[in-house]
């Protein structure tokens, strides 16, 4: 198909798409309404579990076997990241060289290491009260680390990510939410089953299973986001094709 | 003891954890050690799965997830429901992972180094998400599993980095996918807006309160575009000629011998369940464009694979044909033809596994796939030649293979409808197994003049590949004979066991029933009313396979000598108004795929709200 082909048949098609879809949306529930039958019934739900956030409700109680589903999407890409950008036969590595960075990134970078780290721990670990979880802390505590990157250069960054134990870490992440899961078969209950007890509602303690599985994601999103980005970074910095090879490039 | 219904979360959640225990092992554990565990783990599955099909008999099995059981008649939590279909499909994907675990025992040259179990479990992963979409009464866990067969398959389309085309293919599948899916989750967003539910039996009750409008038939056609992307019918299937010619050999096994069935598995299931109830989509009409659409798709796939001479795309395309024949069996929407189509699906696996298991085979040996190229030299392989004719002949129809069973009933089911149908299930499953015949007669006898190496610029030839496994002097390892061998022997059990068929009987029967389905899921056990379709041979389906089987041989025969007859004309000036064009739309060009995307989008819209 030749290119002005192609994008008029797409802009005909497209046009179709967004006339039927208008279409549709023209019979949902108006805005502002003051029921939601879901909604409501997860609130409720959410309330009687002793978990004051009620996504979190949602996605690590309620409708837990999507978040495994999700977080094993996450440990699919990992791996499959991991093959796809292995180091082939007729690649080169190069040493990054040392880039120059001003004093003052570098003395903000130092400070905000510790304050992006506890920050990570800190929303990870009340997922179950507060906006937050496993998954928004577990990028969070990834980013933190990458602030080696930013404020010093990439040798930095490489002396502080232990590769092979986040690895595992990962893997153990995602074995861990499948695990606990068992917990429900093992006391007579159904798969994923909150079995753990509930604590009281608003504690650091309550939401039984809640906190926990937010623990295990937030190991596994946080140690795999960094092997993820590790197996880009290699690529970008350190690999030199045959054709091209040379030192590495700058950081 | 495990209770049967927590058999249901265990299909999900034992793969889930094999795959870990792989990645976390592969680290330490010698190569071995690693194939004997993920051999262990595939089996393991396949066992839970079996004793699921068994326990489960005639009725539903309803797993709800975390205990959140439905009170009043509504539930928070999701649940998981395994009927006869559902179970036996995540068998077939469970005895095809076994199949080829087996397959790759000494297949890489060699693994990334320090994650040597990472192929293996990506492979359970794809498992977990076969089975869990398989398994799933709820819309959006059904989405998830689809993500996360999608996620594993990519990765191992293009698993092969050394050479570019795989990371191409694997680029193609996942934008294509990917885009469907997008389809769909505005779809599910629709539904969700509309209903507050995200069971298929839930928004089923609670769409028969409205009526029939624009956002049923919008909601309906855009959840399903993902699934019909992911079962290759035309016009979504272009990534799945790409993707197959460039994955490994044994991923090939599994995307052509369960993945894309597992497409139209989902467009049927959320048809049935969801939107066939008053007020939904009315049957006379989906039948209609579902059949269209599978004869179209068979007839594309019929053609383009005959054209191939590079064998991974010839079987690639033969899975699109075979698709657009199984899109019309379901599409008729009785239980004789899903029985049809379920036999036709279980022994199509077999056989097409290991035609790609054999297709293996020759690329260890030569590095080619090219049937051009491999003229004659497959001679030393007699065994191999055996197993791939057989194969090809399966392909085609002959009885007792389950293909011919399936095929059978299928067209009868069809001609019931539309007398003219039967006429293309022979037709596709001639020139399918033709196809592979007529390279099975160049590559592994010799016959017949020797084809001409170059190609004409249109052509994907499947030279210059490279082996998948160093070392061609080393005998061909045991399992990579003994795979397609077994393959072949449990498609022809499919046909020959007649307590196989019965059982699908009584699956198709109650896959077609909604109200069993939605009571099932609610606690409620109903005997289902529809009398029970007939699963066996006859005379006319006998006849109709030996037909389509000689007229494979035929077809082969006629391109192997039949160069200097005064039709080869004829034949080529259907080539070059037909053919070519037809070809050049598989330009491996991404933007094209998108547009032919949308537009099949918004065909689909328009034909529908019609």
């Amino acid at each position: 198909m030749s290119r002005t082909a192609r994008i008029r048949l797409f802009w005909v098609a497209a046009a179709v798409f967004a006339v039927a879809y208008t279409a549709a949306c023209t019979g949902l529930p108006r805005f502002g309404t003051e029921v939601h039958p879901y909604g409501t019934r997860a609130v409720t739900s959410a309330l009687h579990r002793h978990t004051a956030n009620a996504v979190s409700a949602v996605n690590f109680d309620q409708r837990a076997l999507d978040t495994l589903g999700e977080e094993s999407i996450l440990f699919a890409a990992v791996l499959g990241t991991i093959v796809l950008l292995r180091r082939t036969r007729d690649e080169r590595v190069g040493q990054p060289t040392a880039g120059r960075v001003l004093p003052s990134t570098r003395l903000l970078g130092l400070v905000l290491l510790p304050v992006t780290l506890l920050t990570g721990v800190y929303i990870v670990a009340h997922g179950q009260l507060s906006p937050g979880g496993g998954f928004q802390g577990g990028v969070i505590l990834a980013t933190g680390l990458h602030m080696a990157y930013v404020a010093a250069d990439y040798r930095v960054l490489k002396r502080v990510r232990p590769l092979s134990v986040l690895d595992v870490a990962d893997a153990v992440g995602a074995g861990a939410f499948v695990a606990l899961g068992f917990a429900g078969l093992i006391a007579g209950g159904a798969y994923l089953q909150n079995v753990l007890p509930l604590g009281t509602f608003g504690q650091l303690s309550s939401g039984g299973l809640v906190p926990v599985l937010n623990a295990a994601v937030g190991v596994e999103v946080g140690s795999g986001l960094i092997v993820l980005l590790a197996s880009f970074l290699d690529q970008a910095v350190e690999v030199r094709s045959q054709d091209r090879s040379g030192s590495g490039g700058g950081t | 003891m495990v209770r049967t219904a927590d058999l249901l979360p265990l299909a999900v959640a034992v793969p889930l954890f094999g795959a870990v225990v792989l990645a976390v092992g592969g680290r330490w554990l010698p190569r071995v050690a690693i194939d004997a565990l993920a051999t262990a783990w595939a089996a393991l599955e396949v066992a839970g799965l079996a004793v699921l099909w068994q326990r489960t008999g005639d009725g539903h099995s309803v797993s709800w997830l975390g205990g959140w059981y439905p009170v009043r008649g509504e539930s928070v939590g999701i649940v998981l429901v395994g009927d006869r279909i559902g179970i036996g499909l995540a068998l077939l994907a469970g005895a095809l992972v076994l199949a080829v675990v087996v397959y790759s025992w000494r297949y890489f040259d060699e693994p990334p180094v320090q994650h040597a179990g990472t192929f293996p479990a990506l492979i359970l992963l794809f498992e977990a998400g076969m089975c869990g979409f398989a398994l799933t009464g709820d819309l959006f866990d059904a989405f998830v599993f689809f993500e996360l067969m999608g996620a594993a398959a990519y990765a191992l389309t293009g698993y092969r980095i050394e050479d570019p085309r795989p990371v191409q293919g694997a680029l193609i599948f996942g934008v294509v996918n990917s885009l469907g899916a997008y389809c769909t989750l505005l779809g599910i967003g629709l539904l969700y807006a509309r209903t507050g539910e995200l069971g298929l039996a839930q928004i089923g009750l609670k769409l028969a309160g409205h009526h029939a409008d624009s956002l049923l038939t919008a909601a309906f056609v855009l959840v399903i575009t993902g699934l019909l992307v992911k079962a290759a019918v035309v016009p979504f299937h272009f990534w799945l000629p790409d993707a197959h010619a460039v994955a490994p050999t044994p991923v090939c096994m599994l995307l052509s011998g369960v993945m894309v069935e597992l497409g139209l598995y989902g467009t049927l299931r959320i048809y049935w369940v969801v939107f066939s109830g008053p007020h939904g989509i009315a049957p006379p009409h989906l039948r209609a464009t579902f059949v269209a659409a599978g004869v179209l798709t068979a007839l594309v796939g019929a053609v383009m694979c005959w054209q191939q001479r590079h064998l991974k795309r010839m079987l690639a395309f033969s899975t699109v044909g075979h698709v657009g024949l199984f899109l019309i069996g379901m599409a008729l929407l009785t239980p004789e033809g899903i029985a049809g189509v379920a036999l036709y699906v279980a022994a199509h696996a077999g056989v097409k596994a290991a035609l790609f298991a054999t297709a293996g085979v020759l690329l260890d040996r030569h590095g080619s796939v090219d049937e051009h190229g491999l003229y004659g030299r497959g001679r030393d392989l007699p065994l191999v030649g055996a197993l791939f004719g057989l194969g090809g002949l399966a392909l085609a129809g002959l009885p007792p293979f389950g293909t011919s069973l399936g095929k059978a009933v299928t067209e009868h089911a069809a001609g019931d409808r539309f007398p003219w149908l039967p006429v293309v299930f022979v037709l596709v499953s001639a020139a399918t197994g033709g196809a592979v015949l007529r390279a099975c007669a160049r590559i592994f006898a010799g016959v017949g003049p020797r084809p001409r190496e170059h190609d004409d610029g249109t052509e994907t030839t499947g030279s210059g590949e490279a082996p998948e496994i160093r070392d061609p002097q080393r005998p061909i390892p045991i399992p990579m004979l003994a795979v397609p061998a077994a393959l072949l022997c449990a498609s022809l059990a499919a046909g020959l066991l007649p307590g196989f068929g019965s059982a699908l009987a009584h699956a198709a029967r109650q896959f077609t029933d909604r109200t069993a389905y939605t009571a099932a899921v609610f606690g409620h056990a109903v005997t289902p009313s529809a009398p029970l379709p007939e699963v066996g041979w006859s005379v006319e389906g006998v006849l109709l396979a030996l037909a389509s089987t000689a007229l494979a041989a035929l077809f082969a025969a006629a391109a192997v000598w039949g160069t200097g007859l005064p039709w080869h004309g004829v034949g080529r000036a259907v080539r070059q108004r037909v053919v070519l064009p037809l070809r050049r739309l598989h330009s491996g060009h991404l933007g094209d795929y998108v547009t032919w995307l949308v537009v099949g989008v918004a065909v689909l819209l328009v034909v529908m709200a019609a």
